[in-house]
């Protein structure tokens, strides 16, 4: 099992690299004309609109002679060429392949990861950060530790810590010049209290109908459970969400968006909830409706009947066990997911979640944020799969992550 | 059932009538914004963008303000002159302003210096990111030498600059902390500089807040943080869901101004949203997307149907601007069929009088199209005669047309025909096939354009045959710069441009001839590239009489009509084609001309001195105001 855990510890490690790092590179690719506003595209002038992108670190290359040295105003300081500049306007820093994918992009990509790695020496006597240094760099201060000294010249009784910084660098648009896991903090757990209230609420209801479904399987109540099902993914989620808004509002007078100003935010929260759960409910009926089928019809099934058990003893101690194994596989990783929040049911109902944020932070080219959440996404995705399969393991001790054979 | 819902119907009525009799004022707002328009940051002079602008001109006094006609009007200044024709200005500041933190505690007071502070920011390249640096840069003496000396300098070093030493000596400000008096130098005598001091570029900025947190703390701070000058301060925020202004407890101008106890604004995902959030009582205004019109409009019955009322135009002069060095779809070959026929005065003529754009402004407001009617490149409102007569009325006036509530004006078939028939002739004679291909681009993902897009061509097709030209719709996936403009694809675009400060020359100078400065010239018209002689001695002409008018500067009504005679040259070359204002319909209980309404600048969305209602206002009723506004 530890083979197992480091094996596959070490796969997320270089996935995750993998990941954030084209997708780095991708969007660096597009064309830069998003990383201003509207009313910037209008008002800056061409000269404004370079140096803003130097000012970004996004415009570190010549046109001209390719080299990395900083475009000053519109001169190369490496070549001194103005006119290749100049001739290309706006085209010289929207082409793609022209100035992103060189030397510099890897260089930017060093830095992001330098940045990210960076270690924080915090002066604990103090309570005070001291400086931050990068990885390299932190060997001669523990060097020093080691030798009894006092790497940073404070008095001997002042006490050190080294931390990971893990900086990840300053939003360009959505907030500007915030930090991005700040960005990120402010939104983390009303997505996740949302979307685990509605992953709770789904979860029970899925499984409990599925159940039923599968227990009277073509009777009326299976007919009407496979009708909500298909209804549920036949409708678009917009259309269902609107009526959900209009009425509930109009029934019930639920509050039509989020807003933590009135009394009872957890009231705001009701519509949401519901839309965020329609969905999964259904799809969690479907799949314990199928696997218990898929059961049912199994020998060992009909033998424990012939045997004598009761058919609610049948169906609990051992379809629904067998069952929900491949459902359980998947339940980590939903958990895991809800950081995520939801793009459409935020967006519609002003939920101020994760939901919008990466689509908001692509379509404004906010590319520190991007890869902040990328990241984010990208851990938590391999964290659930991970967990998913030990949680499997623990649920059917039949199943082996490693060995020779019938492994998975 | 029927008698339950005559009495429940009854009921209704009853009360309605009876609140509009009982009508008060609002004492807090409910406003809104699409999620597309969140405000990006809280630092005044780090933005160029509406979205931020729109919050923060709330929360900072600048110099002036505007009123509701969109006359220049004091503010944290109490006057302004100038004693040698506009190349020195001074403003004047009241006395007991005050800066504050959000929750309305004593920080610090506002001093002349604080306008000193604050355009160091912006013209220092390391503080300010080169944002909001244009306008100063080219009017105020030795700015833009500041700002270059700054790019020279370490990141630290730059950052360590304050209003002394090289910036004192370098930039044409000087301040007096005991008098209250800030003097800017200009570069030249611009009569309009006093509008330009209602923008961001020249609001102040507290060097003790700067002191107390830092350049980098500034460059990011936030509404819980940073310090307030104006009616209002921030006591919510959550991005992407609400904020919440409070009536600053010690505002300096409290007792002659009326503001809202709190102003709320939503973010909603879209306008169908807002619609539904405005019938549950829960805005106080809403702008009504066209199928949300067309639904209350076509049913008298509907309870929102008295009222509808029109709002007032946006800011932004939509024109129709030609590309007189196009490409092929390829972005590198020359279109030379559309080159040689857009060069050609007769075939602009007869698109300038030929095109009846009725259907197309409907697409803006399908109720009353006419509307929209833009015959004028300046926007209206932005400057004024000393006499008060706006200078789009005289420019109307040189090229002989007039604004009709029920006829699209400038289309002239009698004339069209001719100058097409003059085309055809000339053209053909030059090679042109027909009908000459006009290339139009939107963006693919958009229904709306493609809708919009169907209707041109069925104007272009109605109005000038078939025949003649053929207007084919192409599509961009992302970016229409990249993809179109730069490889010159489209015949011509439709493009709005909004005044950032009261003289003409904010519009038309982006339309001369040979002038790095002009950027539809640059951007969009190409024509700085064009062969054809005719079209450079239109183009140069025109660029002349800007020139010209750009010149006078002792007297107002000389300088506009000589500005007046640049922009009639230009329509009258058709070198542009007006287009249309963004007219909207609404249903709101905020009387739309009490607001601030200023067609340049920041200044609109200033919640100060609105006149309201706890009702909505019906159809008459903001009819009424219309005309006792235009009676003022």
């Amino acid at each position: 099992m530890l083979k197992y855990i480091l094996k596959r510890l070490g796969q997320s490690l270089l996935t995750i690299l993998l990941v954030v790092s084209v997708v780095f590179v991708l969007m660096r690719l597009m064309p830069s004309e998003n990383f201003f506003t509207d009313d910037e595209l209008l008002k800056f002038t061409d000269k404004q609109k370079f140096e803003k992108l130097e000012r970004m670190g996004m415009m570190k290359v010549c046109p001209t002679c390719g080299g990395t040295g900083l475009v000053e105003g519109l001169t190369c300081k490496q070549c001194g060429d103005q006119a290749a500049i100049a001739q290309q306007g706006d085209g010289a820093y929207q082409k793609p392949g022209t100035g992103y994918v060189n030397r510099s992009m890897l260089l930017q990509l060093a830095e992001f990861y330098g940045d990210m790695l960076q270690m924080r020496v915090y002066n604990t006597s103090k309570n005070t950060e001291v400086k931050s240094i990068n990885p390299v760099s932190i060997v001669p201060y523990l060097q020093a530790k080691l030798a009894g000294e006092d790497p940073f010249g404070g008095k001997l009784k002042d006490t050190y810590d080294v931390r990971l910084k893990f900086n990840l660098g300053k939003s360009l648009r959505i907030e500007k010049n915030q930090y991005v896991t700040k960005v990120i903090a402010n939104r983390i757990g009303i997505s996740m209290s949302v979307g685990l209230v509605s992953l709770a609420i789904s979860l029970v209801l899925g499984v409990v109908m599925g159940v039923l479904q599968a227990r009277y399987k073509d009777g009326p109540f299976d007919h009407v459970g496979t009708g909500y099902t298909v209804f549920v993914n036949a409708v678009p989620h917009l259309v269902i969400y609107t009526l959900i808004m209009v009425l509930g509002n109009q029934l019930f007078g639920l509050p039509m968006r989020y807003d933590d100003t009135k009394g009872n935010v957890y009231l705001t929260m009701v519509l949401p909830i519901i839309c965020l759960s329609i969905g999964s409910t259904a799809g969690y009926m479907l799949w314990t409706r199928r696997y218990m089928v898929d059961e049912l019809n199994k020998d060992y099934i009909r033998l424990a009947k012939l045997k004598g058990l009761s058919e609610r003893k049948v169906l609990f101690r051992h379809v629904l066990k067998n069952a929900f194994v491949p459902l359980a596989q998947y339940l980590p990783y939903s958990i895991l997911l809800t950081v995520g929040g939801s793009l459409l049911v935020e967006k519609f109902f002003a939920v101020p979640g994760m939901g919008f944020l990466l689509p908001q932070a692509i379509g404004r080219y906010d590319l520190p944020l991007v890869q902040g959440i990328v990241l984010l996404y990208a851990a938590m995705g391999i964290l659930g799969v991970f967990l998913g399969d030990l949680l499997m393991t623990f649920i059917d001790p039949r199943i082996k992550l490693t060995g020779k054979g019938d492994v998975r | 059932m029927k008698k339950l819902l005559s009495i429940v119907l009854a009921l209704v009525m009853v009360l309605s009538v009876a609140s509009v009799a009982s009508a008060e004022e609002l004492t807090n707002l409910n406003t809104y914004e699409t999620q597309a328009r969140e405000l990006e940051t809280w630092n005044v002079h780090y933005s160029q963008a509406a979205a931020d602008l729109n919050i923060l001109c709330n929360l900072i006094d600048g110099l002036l303000t505007n009123d509701n006609h969109g006359n220049l009007k004091p503010n944290a200044a109490k006057e302004y002159y100038t004693n040698d024709g506009g190349k020195t200005w001074t403003f004047v500041l009241n006395e007991g302003m005050t800066w504050f933190d959000k929750d309305g505690e004593y920080m610090a007071d506002v001093k002349a210096s604080d306008w000193a502070t604050g355009l160091e920011w912006v013209l220092n390249f390391y503080k300010n990111d080169s944002y909001n640096v244009s306008m100063p840069g080219e009017m105020i003496a030795g700015a833009r030498d500041y700002y270059e000396y700054t790019k020279g300098l370490d990141v630290e070093e730059a950052k360590a600059l304050d209003t002394d030493g090289k910036f004192a000596e370098m930039v044409g400000i000087a301040v007096d902390d005991e008098a209250g008096t800030i003097t800017y130098t200009l570069v030249d005598q611009l009569p309009y500089f006093p509008s330009v001091a209602t923008y961001n570029c020249l609001y102040p900025l507290s060097a003790e807040m700067i002191e107390e947190m830092g350049v980098d703390g500034y460059r990011s701070v936030t509404w819980e943080d940073m310090w307030y000058s104006g009616p209002y301060t921030i006591t919510y925020f959550v991005n992407q869901n609400q904020k919440v202004f409070t009536k600053s407890p010690n505002y300096w101008n409290d007792a002659n101004c009326k503001r809202f106890e709190t102003v709320t604004v939503k973010m909603v995902e879209s306008a169908a949203v807002a619609v539904q959030l405005y019938k549950g009582g829960e805005l106080d205004h809403v702008s009504l997307p066209q199928d949300e019109l067309q639904a209350i409009y076509s049913n008298p019955e509907d309870p929102n149907y008295a009222n509808l009322v029109e709002a007032r135009p946006t800011k932004y002069s939509y024109q129709m601007h030609l590309v007189y060095n196009k490409n092929l779809a390829d972005g590198a070959t020359p279109d030379d069929n559309w080159n040689t026929a857009v060069a050609n005065e007769n075939f602009r003529k007869s698109l300038y009088y030929g095109l009846d754009l009725t259907n197309y402004l409907a697409r803006t407001n399908a109720i009353n199209p006419q509307s929209c009617q833009n015959y004028v490149y300046t926007g209206n409102g932005v400057a004024f005669y000393s006499d008060g007569t706006d200078y789009t009325s005289k420019v109307l006036e040189a090229i002989g047309l007039e604004y009709n509530a029920e006829t699209y004006t400038r289309t002239n078939a009698e004339l069209a025909a001719q100058y097409k028939a003059a085309a055809i002739e000339e053209l053909t004679a030059k090679g042109v096939t027909f009908p000459v291909q006009i290339d139009y681009y939107i963006s693919g993902a958009s229904t709306t354009a493609a809708q919009t897009a169907k209707v041109l061509e069925d104007i272009f097709s109605v109005c000038l045959g078939d025949e003649y030209v053929k207007l084919v719709t192409n599509t961009y996936v992302s970016s229409l710069a990249s993809e179109v403009r730069n490889p010159r694809k489209a015949s011509f675009f439709i493009n709005g441009w909004g005044a950032d400060f009261a003289d003409p020359i904010n519009f038309l100078g982006q339309e001369t001839y040979n002038d790095t400065e002009a950027y539809y010239a640059n951007y969009y018209s190409n024509c700085n590239d064009a062969t054809d002689p005719d079209l450079i001695a239109a183009y140069q002409e025109f660029t002349d009489l800007v020139v010209a008018a750009k010149a006078i500067t002792d007297d107002i009504d000389a300088r506009y009509d000589a500005f007046v005679k640049a922009e009639a040259c230009f329509l009258g070359h058709a070198l542009v084609i007006p287009c249309s204002y963004e007219v909207s319909w609404e249903l709101t209980k905020i009387n739309n001309y009490s607001k601030v309404y200023s067609m340049y600048g920041m200044q609109a969305y200033r919640y100060v001195d609105w006149e309201t209602s706890t009702v909505p206002f019906t159809t008459e009723e903001m009819a009424a105001f219309a005309a006792a506004y235009a009676a003022e």
